[in-house]
């Protein structure tokens, strides 16, 4: 152990190799607890690399992904999720032919401890735990707007209600690192800024560490405390939004003339 | 009424077995998994009560000691168990098709070893397994509770924690992981749960036919059990229970149907000799018009009365009451 102070996360010179493509090449960055953290960058950056990078989707070519001073960067998506790190999908992944309900039920997973036999026979003890699940998933639909719809299947469900049920549902996780990618992708301006605004309530409500990838130049600037951008699998600049919009490397690569 | 049992008492305990195999091979279906091999084990458990019956636990009256076969069934159990888990741990690897592959390779090695071990009594089988019970009905005595059993526990699995994981991986198996679900684990227990119950019936259907031998459990048996959870529904475990004792009973009630008086002579002859034809009729048109089988879960929602959007509140669902 090092007795240096150590970041939450720290992405060290992590890089991602699919055949003779970089999508992402020597990237390091560190984020701190408590921050709301954006990644922008245009299409095929490599930020949904990066994210998969961090979650255990894809194993990274060479480099380190240091949450809380440990490498998790090889380790299963399933041992991720139980350190605390939950995250949503830029091509939504909901259990599309499941209820709504379940869906966030499925993620109290390890939230819950009574095993197969105390579950079969309906012990008192995992009856309370089932019940326990289960209000704790009707209060997370309650907070994302989906109380009255938790009969319905998931894939019925309009788009924007399918994100926000994807957020309830790594909110159950009860993570203190969450992912979001894309949050706001096929959302109006209107539902944007409710979306915006939800956001840093839940980042307030659960003390969350959040990482956010987006396209919406715009929503990011005004959410984010600080935000890296990526071109074509490189780190090209890292900073407050003020400084990030004024970086001339970054308006050329990406902002084009003018934000 | 009685008459009726005693001359269809062997048809309703083959479709008590049916009904429990269906299962077998419904539970890794749960977590998403294409596994075939539940004949391999029920084969299994067959040779395991036949040998221990034959030579180890000799009876010694007419009637063979009923709890000889509850041994037989845990002893079968457990070999099928662990031989699962090891099986398991190294063919979940493998996805969709490649899975089927790899457990009708599996039946196969099983099926050609018996045919060729002396333990096994090579290509003649065992025969002359003790009866524990006078007649073919007496096995409903164990068959029964068994189902009973087996379709209690799939019943309960799909209400709690571990059940929701394996229908979880069906789901999205990449989501299911990302939400903190063990894959490997879940899968292995979901292929070895069936593999328990497949062996377990086995031990059983010894005794019942008597013989056994290595046409018992193979290939054809796969797909059987396949068609009963397609046919009878892959998404509730009531499906493959129907499919199981409706698809057995087939070539019986057909039989049946063809023994009505005043059917012109084609089809009555159509009925009793085509029962194969029929059979594969149904299993094409049900696969093709009804995806999750006959029975779905949709059948047993308790229907909701539609909400509008535009008048919230009016209508609060039951379940968000009690927040």
């Amino acid at each position: 152990m090092t007795l240096l102070p150590q970041s939450f996360l720290a992405v060290n010179a992590i890089s991602r190799h699919f055949g003779g493509l970089k999508a992402v090449n020597q990237v390091s960055f560190a984020v701190e607890q408590g921050e709301i953290f954006g990644l922008i960058g245009p299409n095929g950056a490599g930020k949904t690399t990066l994210f998969n990078m961090m979650t255990g989707l894809t194993p990274p070519s060479s480099g380190q992904v240091l949450y809380e001073g440990q490498d998790i960067a090889r380790l299963s998506p399933h041992r991720i999720a139980q350190r605390g790190i939950a995250r949503t999908f830029q091509n939504i992944r909901l259990f599309g032919n499941l209820d709504v309900l379940h869906n966030v039920l499925i993620a109290r997973h390890l939230h819950m401890r009574s095993n197969l036999w105390a579950g079969l026979l309906g012990l008192p003890a995992a009856r309370a735990e089932e019940r326990q699940a289960r209000s704790r998933a009707l209060e997370l639909l309650a907070l994302v707007g989906l109380a009255d719809r938790t009969d319905e299947t998931a894939n019925s469900l309009p788009y924007g209600d399918q994100r926000r049920l994807e957020i309830a549902r790594a909110l159950a996780l009860e993570p203190r690192l969450l992912l979001l990618d894309e949050p706001a992708a096929g959302m109006n301006p209107n539902e944007k800024q409710v979306l915006s605004d939800f956001i840093r309530q839940i980042h307030a409500e659960f003390k969350l560490t959040v990482l956010l990838i987006e396209h919406h130049v715009p929503l990011v600037m005004g959410l984010a405390d600080r935000i890296a951008v990526l071109n074509f699998g490189q780190l090209i600049a890292i900073g407050d939004p003020a400084q990030v919009k004024n970086d001339p490397v970054v308006i050329e690569a990406y902002l084009g003339e003018e934000v | 009424m009685a008459n009726f049992f005693t001359t269809y008492s062997a048809l309703i305990v083959t479709m008590v077995f049916a009904a429990m195999l269906a299962l077998s091979l419904y539970l890794p279906l749960m977590a998403g998994q294409l596994s075939l091999a539940s004949p391999g084990f029920y084969a299994i458990g067959g040779y395991i009560a036949a040998i221990f019956s034959t030579t180890l636990l000799k009876p010694t009256g007419d009637v063979y000691p009923l709890p000889y076969l509850l041994l037989e069934m845990v002893v079968a159990g457990l070999v099928s168990g662990v031989l699962a888990v090891v099986i398991g741990a190294l063919a979940l690897r493998l996805r969709g098709i490649y899975l089927a592959l790899a457990t009708i390779a599996f039946v196969e090695i099983l099926r050609v070893l018996s045919l060729n071990l002396p333990i096994t009594g090579g290509a003649v089988g065992i025969f002359g397994i003790p009866q524990p019970f006078q007649n073919s009905l007496g096995y409903l005595w164990v068959a029964g509770p068994l189902l009973i059993l087996s379709a209690w526990f799939v019943y309960r699995l799909e209400r709690i924690r571990a059940g929701r994981a394996l229908i979880a991986i069906r789901e999205d198996e990449l989501a299911a992981d990302a939400m903190g679900i063990n894959l490997t684990f879940y899968k292995v227990l979901a292929f070895t749960l069936g593999a328990i119950l497949a062996g377990v019936v086995g031990a059983v259907s010894a005794h019942f036919l008597n013989t056994w031998n290595a046409r018992q459990g193979t290939f054809d048996a796969s797909i059987a059990y396949l068609a009963f959870v397609l046919v009878g529904g892959s998404r509730t475990f009531i499906g493959p229970l129907v499919g199981g004792m409706a698809l057995t009973a087939l070539p019986e009630v057909l039989r049946a149907l063809a023994g009505i008086p005043g059917l012109p002579g084609w089809l009555a002859q159509f009925l009793a000799e085509g029962r194969l034809i029929l059979y594969g009729i149904l299993i094409v048109a049900v696969a093709t018009n009804f995806p999750q089988g006959l029975i779905t879960p949709k059948l047993f929602r308790r229907r909701r009365p539609h909400k509008k959007i535009d008048q919230p509140n009016l209508v609060q669902s039951p379940r968000a009451d009690k927040l």
